[in-house]
């Protein structure tokens, strides 16, 4: 084990589009450190100051590694003794205290290195940026701007939730793939330090006579939770399941045939592989809870390890809400969405709890979502577009779809397959089966392409295909009559020209006025309409932070 | 060119250099004559008696099957080339390509994150570049290949300049 700890970061620093901005406001980024209080959080603390993690830290992340030594060392001592053979062998005995101090000389370096490592991590919060040293041989410095703030997550695996401590983890789209973290921190200065970020993010009116001082805690009302018996029931019904089945019976039927039974025993890594995927969905989606705060929506799950993502508003590129043909019955839908920076994410696993919006739910649970997803739906009865969106077929709701002189193609998704606008969103719905509706808004659109086959030439029709950023969701809208195709790419471009016009600004506070029921605890519905209201000129317009690439 | 049944209406689409039909022959020449000639050598090795299997109409059928498919693409290059096309609309960028398969698409400069060059050892000899255009989704593969040199110069500063004045957040 490296003295860098178990989890080393990636390397490349990650500061490049923003370089040359780090010069004159950033003093200490160099290797000169300045001096550093030894250990206090953000609370209480004025801002600007490099601050520390938690000093526990280093050992909760590393517990892996000591553990392992122990385990190994204590297994052997224990199986030794329980032989009846001295604990070592008689050509070693001499050189024992060599070999203990040997040994302890290890562990020591071990601890220096944790020590060391924490010594050498060190956060700010100033000037409209985060940063972040790490490393005492290869430094480096991440910052992240607070305005270009994606989404912010707390997480507890059980190690550190057991010591009080939680790591900080927010994605930022100048950055790239990579998350700025910080672990460990006490859970209050995490809250305290999510609570300042989100509020600088936003754009929050801060104190005059202390502008870097710490912000109070957005208030949040709870909107949605899935009841565990309702996830266990989702992941028995789910894709998976009837792969399981399937599998299950067709070697079941195979042994019958081939009247072999040895072939059961490969069968068993398959099953410990989905023994662990289906706990890994049930950790991560136990005890889901979804509430609205001024900061945006928050996420709360896990049985062992616990995540609170808080994902501000409009930070959302593309949503979609999708029902396996077994869930029907009970009416139960997930809800997936792509947001920069969750693209990048080190495991598969994270990354899908990670996009999922609502791992199951009931209608009332997807349009209290999609209320919170889109303030302002674009359409006088939400409701019955949404509602269309999810099950409905033909023209219902205002969609258009597919041609009925393309039912060849499509013989069961025509009927099923179209698009509508609204003045906020474009949804595009498919599937019969495999019930699908995708949400884009207008402010998200990155670019758009029609594509058209040789086939579709001849049945005169054409897929739209949205961009967006990385993640479950890839909006396309299949089959489209040509004519419709090309007036709602003409229409779409319009469309998002003007919604990128009235976002002025990154900080959404300053952009919509947040519209939240006062709160009763209970079933708060988030407030009906937000009008968005474009805030004037073009000296609102952010500066553009990849003005170094631009020019390639 | 003519505009096919998926591109916008009443857009004059710039075309790319006939040159960077060389280009596409360079890479076909490269790509296609040594896959034709290593699936030729079991038909070398069954005519020299080396090999037994495959039998010798297999060997032929392979690599004449390869060879067709090759020629083919050859003819279409020329029309592939010519089917490339882009148009600088207010607000987007329109980039064509295809003649079977067909894509038409638009990148909004306020979306646009950076504009790359990129010149290959063949397009270098013919005084051509690649123009790559960049936003935050990867979905986005918006190439224009073989401008002429000056033309993707003045694109690539055409688009920063309009990029810079419209730039969005993400």
């Amino acid at each position: 084990m490296t003295a860098e700890g178990p989890r080393p970061e990636p390397e490349a620093p990650t500061t490049a589009p923003d370089a040359p901005s780090t010069g004159p406001d950033a003093p200490g980024t160099a290797p000169g450190v300045p001096a550093a209080p030894l250990y206090a959080g953000p609370a209480g603390t004025v801002d600007g100051e490099w601050l520390r993690v938690h000093p526990a830290s280093p050992f909760v992340r590393g517990w892996v590694a000591l553990a392992a030594i122990g385990f190994f060392v204590g297994r052997d001592v224990f199986e030794r003794a329980l032989q009846g053979r001295p604990i070592l062998e008689d050509q070693f005995a001499g050189r024992a205290p060599w070999l203990l101090a040997a040994g302890g000389i290890m562990l020591l370096i071990a601890v220096l290195g944790f020590i060391l490592t924490w010594y050498f991590t060190k956060y700010q919060v100033s000037g409209g940026y985060v940063r972040v040293n790490t490393g005492f041989i290869f430094r480096q410095q991440r910052q992240a701007r607070l305005d270009r703030v994606q989404a912010i997550d707390i997480v507890q695996p059980l190690l550190a939730r057991i010591f009080g401590l939680a790591e900080l983890k927010f994605e930022v789209a100048d950055a790239g793939e990579s998350a700025v973290r910080l672990a460990y921190l006490s859970m209050d200065d995490a809250r305290q330090l999510r609570a300042t970020i989100l509020a600088r993010a936003a754009g929050v009116a801060v104190d005059p006579s202390r502008p870097d001082g710490p912000a109070p805690e957005a208030p949040e009302y709870p909107v949605l939770a899935v009841p565990p018996s309702r996830l266990i029931g989702s992941l028995l019904l789910s894709e998976q399941s009837v792969f399981v089945v399937l599998g299950g019976a067709a070697s079941v039927v195979l042994s019958a045939v081939t009247d072999n039974r040895s072939f059961y025993f490969y069968l068993i890594p398959a099953a410990l592989g989905l023994a662990a995927s289906y706990w890994n969905l049930f950790n991560k989606g136990y005890n889901f809870t979804a509430a609205i705060s001024p900061d945006g929506i928050r996420l709360r799950y896990g049985l062992l390890d616990t995540q609170a993502q808080t994902l501000p508003p409009g930070r959302i590129q593309a949503l979609k809400v999708a029902q396996p043909p077994l869930w029907r019955a009970l009416g139960w839908y997930r809800i997936q969405v792509n947001v920069a920076g969750y693209g990048g994410v080190e495991n598969a696993a994270e990354g899908s709890a990670r996009t999922t919006l609502l791992p199951v739910g009931r209608l009332q649970d997807v349009m209290a979502i999609l209320a919170l997803v889109l303030p302002d739906p674009g359409t006088p009865d939400p409701a019955a577009v949404f509602g269309a969106g999810l099950h409905g077929l033909d023209s219902d709701g205002g969609f258009v779809t597919t041609p009925r002189r393309v039912r060849l193609l499509a013989p069961l998704g025509w009927r099923r397959n179209g698009f509508a606008a609204t003045d906020t969103a474009l949804l595009i719905r498919s599937g019969r089966w495999w019930r699908e509706l995708v949400l884009v808004p207008h402010q998200r659109t990155q670019s758009m392409a029609l594509h058209q086959g040789p086939l579709a030439r001849r049945f005169k029709v054409a897929d739209l295909v949205l961009h967006t950023t990385v993640g479950p969701v890839s909006p396309r809208l299949q089959q489209a009559g040509v004519e419709q195709a090309v007036a709602l790419f003409d229409a779409q471009s319009a469309r998002a020209r003007l919604a990128r016009k009235r976002q002025t600004t990154e900080q959404w506070l300053a952009q919509v006025a947040p519209d939240i029921p006062p709160g009763d605890g209970g079933q708060v519905m988030p407030g009906p309409v937000v009008e968005p209201q474009p805030l004037v000129g073009p000296a609102e317009t952010p500066v553009p932070t990849q003005k170094g690439q631009q020019h390639g | 060119m003519h505009t096919e049944a998926i591109d916008p209406p009443g857009i004059i689409w710039q075309r790319v250099s006939p040159k960077y039909v060389t280009v596409r022959l360079v890479e076909w020449a490269l790509a296609n004559l040594i896959t034709v000639l290593l699936l030729s050598l079991p038909l070398v090795f069954v005519l020299l008696k080396v090999w037994k299997w495959p039998p010798l109409w297999l060997a032929i059928a392979v690599p004449s099957a390869a060879l067709v498919l090759a020629l083919w693409r050859l003819v279409l290059i020329p029309r592939q080339v010519r089917a490339i096309g882009y148009a600088e609309r207010d607000e987007d960028l329109l980039i064509r390509t295809g003649i079977f398969f067909q894509r038409t698409m638009a990148v909004p400069y306020g979306r646009m994150q950076y504009v790359d060059i990129g010149v290959g050892p063949v397009e270098r000899g013919l005084g051509l570049c690649t123009l790559k255009l960049h936003t935050a989704s990867p979905g986005t593969r918006a190439h224009i290949p073989g401008l002429p040199a000056a033309e993707g110069a003045r694109l690539r500063e055409q688009l920063a300049a309009r990029g810079e004045a419209r730039l969005a957040g993400l």
